[in-house]
């Protein structure tokens, strides 16, 4: 069966994003650990990277990265074709009902999505507001001093007090939104690696794109063409790891979260009481 | 009755045959724990109990230690006289300590850390020492021995707070032991250790006007000594005000909102994508 597949990123945007999400994985790989050291994982992570001089110097590279990959893709943006489509619209809020009354069993009509769902330009803008955050109050952190000749050392507490809240608010949304959409819900997915949408994923998330796509395309294009093949028993297999790994995660995210509201709300809700 | 007299001094004179030069077996006979520690302790070979509690060594020896205890005898040795005794060998430690605001209250009649307090009193190891209360690992626990005990620290002077060393441990100077790396700065490296005073103090080492000094100390944040340290304390919680306005709780209940409502919707979104049919229909 031969099955079309769509090319839905660059390859500068997938550079862009492989850039982004390892230095992602590497900073809540080594910044957790040191938010919450008395942990048993904690220990045991810091150990794993070799120490916590070396949990440092990762930590600062992975930010670096981040913030080079995000003054990049503004870059990119300039230079490239302005695109609209990533900007949040009117439908997007016609979408978002409609899916939800679809989801309460209210409509029997799921909405068409377009090029970027309004989940995905959620993530989009919440990644970017993210990185300005975490870049801006990581820097000052990593100089304390140097910050300290321009602000007062008020000023750097509050940046480790937004350190700490925006990177447990942007890992919950990647490690289990965005993680359970993309990679749980469309298990295997490689459009990070390729670019590439299989035409029935299209049709399914991005029925307009998909129609648009449709209509524009010459007619029998055997280029797009791939051959779809059937490995249900390792599929099967790397499903079931990816599902405990997904697991775990979630449950430490959800630890980490009950853990900073926790010591929030002693500190500034129970001593007002 | 001369029959008792005579089983005491038989019983005397085989303790003193028995006894060295720093194992002084009168003291042992009755103080084992004691006299074991103390010869672990750094002080063994160069110093004898004599040294701190007096008594005189050359009548040892009995049983109701009635001789022994019979001159300057002091069994248990108020601060001020500790503080006294050290200064015979430690002059310039004991002088700093006199600055200090410890020495300070002490003298005033209050309870007050002297010596034996950080130091230990007959189990008295070398700083380097791992298991000694003032290696620098351990330096935190013992000012947290009187510093985080509440009833001690209101009772006494009001305004000493007892979080400080909760306050500490979220600092990286402590998170970076903790979690299997070098200590880096512990209580004594910003307060000094036998100079402590209030931060009120123009000497302080934690005067505002000492800090970038106390800072940039060689090894430390030398950066600090070109800056100008101001606006907050570093154990503080709450310290930033914009418009009368704590910031930093603004953004607490901000964040505490937004996670709550990123937990409810995320994993909301989840499930009612599980529970409706749109990823079966994917399939069709």
């Amino acid at each position: 069966m031969v099955e079309l597949t769509f090319k839905r990123f660059t390859l500068n945007q997938r550079i862009q994003h492989i850039l982004f999400f390892t230095s992602f994985i590497l900073l809540a790989y080594t910044g957790f650990p040191l938010k919450f050291p008395e942990a048993w994982w904690s220990r045991w992570m810091i150990e794993s990277v070799g120490g916590v001089d070396n949990r440092t110097i990762i930590h600062h590279f992975s930010g670096l990265v981040m913030i080079g990959v995000s003054v990049y893709h503004v870059v990119y943006h300039i230079l490239e074709k302005p695109r609209y489509d990533i900007l949040f619209n009117l439908k997007d809020f016609d979408d978002f009902s409609q899916q939800i009354r679809y989801f309460l069993r209210y409509s029997d009509e799921h909405p068409k999505f377009g090029r970027y769902t309004w989940k995905q330009k959620f993530e989009y803008f919440g990644a970017g507001f993210g990185a300005v955050i975490m870049g801006f109050t990581g820097l000052l952190m990593w100089q304390p001093f140097e910050a300290m000749k321009y602000f007062p050392l008020g000023l750097v507490q509050i940046a480790n007090l937004f350190h700490t809240w925006e990177a447990v608010l942007a890992s919950i949304a990647v490690f289990i939104g965005h993680f359970y959409d993309e990679h749980f819900g469309k298990f295997p997915n490689f459009s990070w690696l390729t670019g590439n949408v299989p035409e029935d994923e299209m049709r399914h998330e991005h029925a307009l794109e998909y129609e648009e796509a449709m209509k524009n395309r010459p007619a029998g294009n055997p280029e797009h063409g791939e051959h779809k093949k059937n490995h249900i028993l390792i599929v099967g297999f790397a499903r079931l790891v990816f599902t405990i790994f997904f697991l775990a995660i979630c449950i430490w995210m959800l630890w980490i979260s009950y853990k900073v509201l926790l010591e929030a709300i002693n500190t500034y809700i129970i001593s007002l009481l | 009755m001369s029959y008792i007299f005579f089983l005491i001094l038989t019983f005397n004179n085989s303790i003193v045959s028995g006894q060295s030069d720093n194992v002084d077996i009168s003291c042992y006979h009755c103080h084992p724990a004691q006299v074991n520690e103390f010869q672990k302790s750094v002080h063994f070979n160069k110093n004898t109990c004599k040294d701190c509690h007096g008594g005189d060594l050359n009548i040892s020896g009995s049983i109701v230690s009635i001789n022994v205890m019979h001159t300057n005898f002091t069994g248990k040795p108020s601060p001020i006289q500790v503080t006294d005794f050290c200064s015979k060998c430690h002059a310039n430690s004991t002088s700093a300590y006199k600055e200090s605001i410890h020495w300070q209250k002490l003298k005033e009649g209050r309870p007050a850390a002297s010596c034996t307090d950080c130091h230990g009193t007959h189990n008295i190891l070398s700083s380097k020492d791992h298991n000694s209360s003032t290696f620098s690992a351990n330096v935190p626990g013992t000012c947290a021995k009187c510093h985080e005990n509440q009833s001690r620290m209101q009772a006494l002077y009001y305004g000493i707070r007892t979080d400080r060393f909760d306050t500490y441990k979220k600092s990286y100077h402590y998170k970076s032991y903790i979690s299997g790396g070098r200590l880096l700065a512990t209580c004594s490296d910003c307060h000094e250790n036998h100079d402590t005073r209030p931060a009120s103090d123009p000497k302080s080492a934690i005067n505002p006007a000492n800090l970038p000094s106390t800072c940039g100390k060689p090894g430390c944040h030398v950066e600090a000594k070109s800056t100008f340290i101001y606006g907050g304390k570093i154990h503080e919680e709450q310290s930033v005000n914009l418009l009368s306005i704590d910031v930093k709780k603004l953004v607490t209940y901000f964040y505490i909102l937004m996670i709550l409502f990123e937990l409810t919707f995320t994993l909301g979104l989840i499930f009612l994508g599980i529970t409706s049919n749109f990823e079966l229909r994917r399939r069709h």
